[in-house]
């Protein structure tokens, strides 16, 4: 708020606007300290001011009252859709991967999560919530089993094959794997989806990978399960001592197998070098 | 050799390096135990010469360029006659491998000496690898020295009985 004096400055720098631009601003000027004024007079004014405070209070719960209404409708109506669509449905959501995925991020889409729990209306209704239980014991039965050998590092498509045999059902996409490994995460740290560019690889052992040891992974993963110090150097330009940090780590968590070839040694993904294996295979 | 159908791990080039990690030296172990198990029974093989180890397939894969060093086969030695997988046999220089338990071995004997009527005389060690009657039993063909163990093992269950300069041998029921 403008002292009178300040107001006097201003008024001249205003003067060159014209006589209007000055009794304009003389105006306002008056008119403001009247209200303050005004305010500091009597308490009919704060009780006044207080009541219409409360109207508009009563008339926003009363908007938000009809909106909750609407919103519980809209929702019913939109609970009611979502069902007959699943019960219709129903067959291809448990037949199909490729209908499954898509109905998967349809609800991710909108914000639901029909695996979040079996005892939901979803496990009732559609059994997914099971399914995808069953598939994750399933999962963990298979990373268990073949720990020893790769060290819990297992692609997912080899995990995919292996599920796939196991249980003589072809109608599992990589994709239910993926779900189904998320949901395992609820769990713990135990269970992870490592990406490595073109393919997912499932860690089921229970330890954080760092930044450095994950592209690691990724290294291997295109060069046949190997990695080398001169390799990491020439993929990510890492000095040698964080290469041979990140790679000793690598060992001691048994993750990785040395060769010490003549040349330079190298360091093998069993898990990684498998998968490529079978690919050559098949 | 043909036939014998390798495991993954045998193309696998660290399975050559003995591992410095512990967990992972003790898979390391296990695989080889299994390897040299199955490709001695393939092969019918009970004695391994540890001498010429790098000589033999096993242990030295040619197409990969790798091969265990004599250290190493000493070790999955080692380790193979600490679970009860292989026997010392001239001091260190060769490994009886047990791709079947010692104590199958020595019941495969037994039943065929009760079968074969063999029990309560006394037939040679020869005539039960070598002899005329045996060729189509499992244990034709052992080596002496082997062949031996096992009748040690049955003669501490009381089963049999080494005669004479161990030449001979009597069952028992």
């Amino acid at each position: 708020m403008s002292t009178p004096r300040e107001f006097k400055t201003r008024n001249k720098e205003k003067r060159t606007l014209g006589p209007f631009a000055q009794s304009t601003s003389e105006c306002q000027w008056r008119s403001l300290q009247r209200t303050k004024m005004r305010r500091r007079v009597g308490v009919a004014a704060v009780q006044k001011s207080r009541q219409a405070e409360e109207m508009f209070r009563q008339k926003k719960d009363e908007l938000a009252a009809l909106e909750l209404h609407q919103l519980d409708q809209q929702l019913d109506s939109f609970k009611q859709k979502l069902e007959e669509f699943a019960s219709k449905h129903k067959k291809d959501i448990q037949k199909d991967p490729d209908f499954r995925r898509k109905f998967q991020e349809m609800c991710a889409n909108i914000g639901v999560d029909p695996l979040a729990s079996s005892k939901g209306f979803w496990a009732n209704l559609l059994g997914v919530g099971d399914f995808y239980y069953e598939l994750s014991v399933q999962i963990i039965e298979v990373c268990l089993a073949t720990q020893h050998i790769n060290g819990g590092l297992m692609s997912l498509t080899e995990l995919l094959n292996r599920i796939r045999r196991g249980k003589n059902r072809s109608d599992i996409s990589s994709s239910d794997l993926i779900s189904a490994i998320k949901k395992i995460g609820v769990l713990g740290s135990g269970f992870q989806l490592v990406p490595t560019g073109p393919e997912w690889y499932v860690q089921s052992v229970a330890r954080e990978l760092s930044v450095d040891q994950s592209e690691v992974i990724q290294a291997a993963e295109k060069n046949q399960g190997m990695v080398s110090v001169s390799l990491l150097f020439d993929e990510y330009k890492w000095p040698r001592p964080r290469c041979e940090k990140v790679l000793k780590e690598l060992v001691a968590d048994n993750l990785i197998w040395v060769d010490l070839a003549p040349e330079e040694a190298t360091y093998w993904f069993p898990g990684i070098f498998q998968a490529k294996r079978e690919i050559i295979d098949e | 050799m043909s036939g014998f159908t390798w495991p993954w791990e045998y193309s696998f080039p660290p399975f050559f390096t003995v591992q410095p990690n512990s967990t992972t030296r003790a898979k390391q172990m296990d695989s080889w135990t299994s390897l040299i198990c199955a490709y001695c029974q393939f092969h019918k093989i009970t004695i391994l010469n540890l001498g010429d180890a790098e000589a033999s397939d096993l242990f030295n894969n040619k197409t990969l360029k790798r091969k265990l060093s004599s250290d190493a086969v000493l070790e999955v030695a080692q380790y193979m006659t600490d679970n009860g997988k292989a026997q010392w046999l001239d001091g260190q220089n060769s490994i009886l491998v047990l791709w079947r338990s010692l104590e199958e071995w020595a019941k495969l004997l037994h039943d065929f000496a009760i079968e074969a009527g063999l029990t309560n005389s006394v037939c040679t060690l020869f005539e039960l690898v070598q002899g005329d009657d045996t060729t189509k039993e499992e244990f034709y063909g052992l080596d002496i020295r082997v062949l031996k163990v096992f009748l040690k093992c049955l003669e501490e269950q009381g089963r049999a009985e080494l005669i004479g300069d161990d030449e001979g041998v009597k069952f028992f029921v």
